[in-house]
C-alpha cells in the first residue's frame, strides 16, 4: 500500500526537485505544500505517513511545523530537507521528532539511503 | 524599468539557488562568529543600477553604512562585482565577539574578513549549483564611517547595467546584526543566467 508523502517547500523547485529525486520503488502518493500553515492543515485533515520539511519558508517555518507536530500529537514521521546547516539547527530539529536531517539539495542516493535506514523502502 | 528581467520559474529556481547557497554562508558565519544564525528566506530582485543608491539611502536614512565590493569571474561569462552593505551601529557587538580592538583600522579589517566569508562561501556555493565556479578580486572597502555610501554606491552602480539585489537578514542568536548583498551584473551576464537557470529547470 502506498504511503501518503507529503513535502512542504516554499520553492517549486525545490519541492520537484525532491519529488524526482525519490527512489523508484518507494511507494508514495504525493501532496505538496508550500509553507508551513499550508503543511498543517494538509497534517489535519489527511492521513500523511511522511513529511520532507524544509525549515526556511514564509507564514509559518519548519521548525513552527514540528512544534506543532508534537503539540497537537500529530501521527507522521518528518524528514528535513534544509539548506540552514548549521550544527545547532540540525540538533534543534532533531530534538523536536524529525527523523532525519537531510542537506539541500538532496541527493537522490541520500535520499534513498534515509528511506533505506528507516525502512521506508 | 529593465528589459531583462526574469520568468516567475526563473525566480523560483534563483532564490532557491540562493537559498542553499545562502545557508552555506551563515553556516560560515556562524562558525566564525562562535554563535547561531536565525536564516530568513531571501528576496531577490533585478534592478537597474539607477535605482539602487536611492533605495539604500531611504533603507539606511542618516545610519552610516559600510560598503565592501568584491569582484568575481567565472566561466560563460558570468561575472560581476558583489556589494556589502553593513549598517556601523551594529558592528561593535561583531568587534567584540571577534576580539577585534575599536579603531578604525580594526573596523575596516574585521569588515573586510566577514565580507570575504560571506562573500566567497556564498558565490561558491552558487556557482557549483550552476556547474561554474569564480574566482574573486580581492575584497576593498568602497566607503567607511566618514564618507556618504549612497554616492559612492552610485559611482560604483553606474559602471554596470544591472543588479540583482539580494537582501539577507542574519540575525544572530542574542544580537542583532544585518547586512545586504548586491551583486552587480552586466546584461551579458543576465542572459547567461537565464539559460542556465533554463536547463536546471529542464530538468525538473
Amino acid at each position: 500500500m502506498a504511503l501518503n508523502v507529503l513535502i512542504c517547500d516554499d520553492s517549486l523547485l525545490a519541492r520537484n526537485q525532491l519529488k524526482k529525486s525519490l527512489p523508484a520503488d518507494f511507494d508514495a502518493t504525493i501532496v505538496t505544500a508550500s509553507n508551513g500553515l499550508e503543511a498543517l492543515t494538509v497534517l489535519q485533515t489527511q492521513d500523511i505517513g511522511l513529511v520532507f520539511l524544509d525549515l526556511t519558508m514564509p507564514e509559518l517555518d519548519g521548525v513552527g511545523v514540528l512544534e506543532a507536530i508534537k503539540a497537537q500529537a500529530l501521527d507522521c514521521l518528518v524528514i528535513v530537507v534544509s539548506a540552514d546547516i548549521q550544527p545547532q539547527m540540525q540538533q534543534r530539529v532533531m530534538e523536536l521528532g524529525a527523523l532525519a536531517f537531510i542537506q539541500k539539495p538532496a541527493s537522490a542516493d541520500k535520499l534513498a539511503a534515509v528511506l533505506h535506514k528507516y525502512g521506508l523502502i | 524599468m529593465t528589459a531583462l528581467h526574469f520568468t516567475e520559474e526563473q525566480r523560483d529556481c534563483l532564490q532557491e539557488l540562493v537559498n542553499v547557497a545562502m545557508g552555506q554562508a551563515s553556516d560560515k558565519l556562524a562558525r566564525y562568529l562562535a554563535t547561531m544564525v536565525h536564516l530568513q528566506v531571501p528576496a531577490i530582485k533585478l534592478v537597474d543600477t539607477q535605482q539602487l543608491p536611492q533605495h539604500f539611502a531611504q533603507r539606511y536614512q542618516q545610519q552610516s553604512v559600510s560598503l565592501i565590493s568584491m569582484g568575481f569571474f567565472g566561466d560563460q561569462g558570468l561575472r560581476g562585482e558583489a556589494i556589502m552593505l553593513y549598517q556601523l551601529a551594529n558592528v561593535d557587538v561583531l568587534a567584540r565577539l571577534l576580539e577585534y580592538s575599536d579603531d578604525d583600522s580594526s573596523e575596516a579589517e574585521m569588515l573586510t574578513d566577514i565580507s570575504s566569508v560571506l562573500t566567497t562561501t556564498f558565490l561558491n556555493g552558487l556557482a557549483e549549483q550552476l556547474d561554474n565556479s569564480f574566482s574573486y578580486a580581492a575584497p576593498r572597502i568602497l566607503s567607511s564611517r566618514d564618507q556618504h555610501f549612497a554616492d559612492k554606491l552610485a559611482a560604483t552602480a553606474q559602471q554596470w547595467q544591472l543588479a540583482l539585489q539580494v537582501d539577507i537578514r542574519y540575525q544572530l542568536t542574542d544580537y542583532s546584526f544585518h547586512c545586504d548583498m548586491i551583486l552587480l551584473i552586466p546584461g551579458e551576464a543576465v542572459l547567461r543566467l537565464r539559460q542556465m537557470l533554463d536547463q536546471i529547470l529542464a530538468n525538473f
